[in-house]
């Protein structure tokens, strides 16, 4: 069944606008010194803010912009336009804030959502540990009962906002017998005693997003920072990263199509053998490919989108997304440097930096070995659908 | 106090544009619309006014042109102004028209400040606002890079080539806007969503009471040649002959 946009046209076609005017203009422009400096942006982090780009899906009255998950999907193509670690941000606070409007208590959500959608607090989202990447069963943080709360101990590798965050959303055993029923999401002062960080790590793509280590030496959780159900957060955690899969899948498209649009303007401009390149077929024939590749994985990024938005299954189809747009951001960009040349290569030309921003799309939020497992188990249970 | 904000929907100019097979206009396949950033400007100012405390009972923007301009009548709605009047034609109207039309505008809305766009980015013809107070014989403050209010009269300053004027003018009164005036902001997500249910009112040009009698026949469009070649020069003398032979 073909499904359609909840929202008027002209309501997507605005917000495309503004975060594309905000993209050329505020994030593009600063997306060559973020990279090289490995900076945090947190000036464009509060404007971003103030313009409703962080909880786009969140309700209105919890303080997001109450919009759809295809509306979240524009923004976060043209965000990632202008630079891919600024839209991961908005990527990151999304995923917290779906996590915090459907199993946060209302105490829990008075007390985040204001300040995280506000960017007075930066978050992490703490999965990832040195046994447990794609096999998230195999994680050992624990937390332990005690009479008032928990006692958070292990470490948590590779977490974007690591170095900077104030709050950290942590999966830990709960119950070590148990696998993926024994695990708990809990809301962790990142401030306080017991916790630690490493430096940042020094990375090959989208390297203004700061990602490191959190370490957790006897920290002691209140009772009131449990997130959701006991021992169901392996559940909780994985229910919203459909729409953390849209998002990467959104991310990656907006990578890719800059690589389209510069790869197009330099074989305009760009004269060998007394005409410009785009007069050579082979290159014309290399420019289709990247617009038909691009096109087809934002087509799918948007039926992703559509189907959450209807409350359709959507496992399949957002994984399907992530894994389709990240291999077309990791191929286009490539190709993009091909067009370019020598300087595709050199530091300073916006394609050698999308072409590292680009692969990291391959592995986070889930590999693409893991995504296409996400596929084949659905074909296998639910057929094709 | 109320504002009254004429905006118009024009071809971006920093995109490539191309001209139609006629010769004298503009192919609309190759435009990208957008609010003529001068207006933008313009209805930044009103809202400003009314958030610096200014006593703003209403913003109304007006926008003559196709139906497709309510895409940025939408916007305006959205940046903060209130109401909304969309005078449709698919005909590009001169700038005495285009005044013509205002006044009648003005007649029913009595608003007490216009302020507007020194001029569009299309065809540049820096000449509405001017044409307007004439016909209304209101005072105007053109080029306007400061506006402030109090009680009843405006002190504006304006941008001349003689350096900034500084005037005063009592209400009602035209203002047109110049660059430096403001930075216009950006519409937040939950105002494009809010702009959807504030009023938007469409009607035929031909309803407005004014007869349109073009004043202005384009005849043909040209492009500029816009390429550049580079020569190197050995000596200031040189440079400066060539400027002198070329510039
Ligand atoms: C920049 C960056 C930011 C990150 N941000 C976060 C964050 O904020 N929070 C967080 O929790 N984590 C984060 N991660 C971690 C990331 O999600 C993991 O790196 C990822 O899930 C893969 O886990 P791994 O690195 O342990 O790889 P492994 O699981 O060791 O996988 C290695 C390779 O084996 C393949 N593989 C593994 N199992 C199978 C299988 N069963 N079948 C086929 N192939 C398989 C994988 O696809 C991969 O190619 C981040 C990582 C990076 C690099």
């Amino acid at each position: 069944m073909l499904l359609g946009p909840k929202l008027d046209a002209d309501i997507y076609s605005s917000i495309r606008d503004l975060a594309r005017k905000f993209a050329n203009e505020v994030i593009r422009p600063r997306a060559e010194e973020l990279d090289r400096d490995e900076l945090f942006p947190i000036e464009i982090f509060t404007q971003m803010a103030e313009l409703g780009l962080f909880g786009v899906t969140v309700p209105d009255e919890l303080g997001g912009s109450g919009l759809d998950c295809l509306a979240y999907a524009i923004v976060m193509e043209e965000l990632s336009r202008g630079y891919a670690s600024v839209a991961d941000q908005c990527g990151l606070v999304e995923l917290i804030g779906t996590l915090l409007t459907k199993h946060g208590t209302p105490d829990q959500q008075q007390a985040y959502l204001p300040e995280i959608l506000g960017f007075k607090k930066k978050v992490a989202y703490g999965i990832t540990e040195a046994e447990g990447g794609s096999d998230v069963a195999g994680i050992r943080s624990t937390a332990a009962r005690t009479e008032s709360g928990w006692l958070l101990n292990g470490s948590k590798l590779w977490i974007n906002n690591a170095p900077v965050a104030d709050i950290g959303f942590v999966l830990a055993r709960t119950d070590p017998d148990q696998g993926h029923r024994g695990m708990s999401i809990f809301i962790v002062d990142l401030h306080a005693k017991g916790v630690s960080r490493s430096p940042k790590e020094h990375k090959m793509g989208q390297r203004s997003s700061q990602v490191g280590a959190l370490f957790f030496d006897d920290v002691v959780i209140p009772e009131n920072a449990l997130l959701g159900e006991l021992d169901r957060g392996f559940y909780i955690m994985m229910g919203v990263l459909e729409k953390g899969r849209l998002g990467i899948g959104s991310l990656s498209v907006g990578i890719a199509q800059a690589g389209l649009e510069a790869a197009l303007e330099y074989a305009k401009v760009r004269k060998q053998f007394g005409k410009p390149l785009a007069e050579n077929q082979g290159l014309q024939w290399m420019l289709a490919d990247m617009a038909k590749e691009i096109t087809a994985a934002r087509a799918l990024v948007q039926q992703a989108a559509l189907k959450l938005d209807h409350g359709a299954p959507a496992t399949a189809a957002s994984s399907m997304a992530k894994c389709f747009a990240s291999d077309t951001a990791v191929a286009q960009t490539a190709n993009a440097v091909q067009i370019f040349g020598g300087s595709g290569y050199i530091r300073g030309f916006e394609v050698e930096r999308l072409y590292r921003d680009a692969k990291i799309t391959q592995i986070y939020e889930g590999t693409n070995q893991i995504q296409r497992t996400i596929i084949a188990r659905d074909l296998l249970k639910n057929g094709i659908r | 106090m109320k504002i009254l904000v004429p905006v118009k929907r024009v071809a971006d100019a920093a995109q490539p544009l191309r001209i139609a097979a006629d010769g004298r206009s503009i192919d609309g396949d190759s435009v990208v619309p957008i609010i003529n950033p001068f207006d933008a400007i313009a209805l930044e100012e009103a809202v400003r006014l009314r958030e610096k405390g200014a006593d703003v009972s209403e913003i109304v923007v007006v926008s003559i042109g196709p139906a497709t301009a309510e895409k940025e009548l939408r916007g305006a709605l959205a940046v903060g102004a209130d109401r909304a009047l969309l005078l449709e034609t698919k005909k590009a109207v001169d700038p005495w028209n285009v005044s013509a039309v205002l006044q009648a505008i003005i007649a029913s809305e009595s608003p007490d400040l216009v302020i507007m766009g020194k001029q569009a980015v299309d065809d540049d013809s820096n000449q509405v606002g001017q044409f307007l107070a004439a016909r209304l014989n209101w005072p105007q403050a053109t080029f306007a890079s400061n506006v402030e209010v109090a009680e009843g009269s405006l002190s504006v300053r304006r941008e001349t080539d003689r350096g900034i004027e500084s005037t005063r003018l009592p209400l009602p009164a035209i203002v047109t806007c110049d660059l430096r005036l403001n930075e216009p902001r950006y519409a937040p997500l939950p105002a494009i969503l809010k702009a959807k249910r504030k009023p938007l009112e469409v009607r035929p040009l031909a309803e407005c009471g004014v007869t349109i009698e073009p004043r202005v026949e384009v005849v043909a469009l040209e492009p500029v040649d816009t390429s550049r070649s580079c020569v190197m020069v050995e000596s200031i003398d040189e440079l400066v002959k060539q400027l002198k032979q070329t510039a």
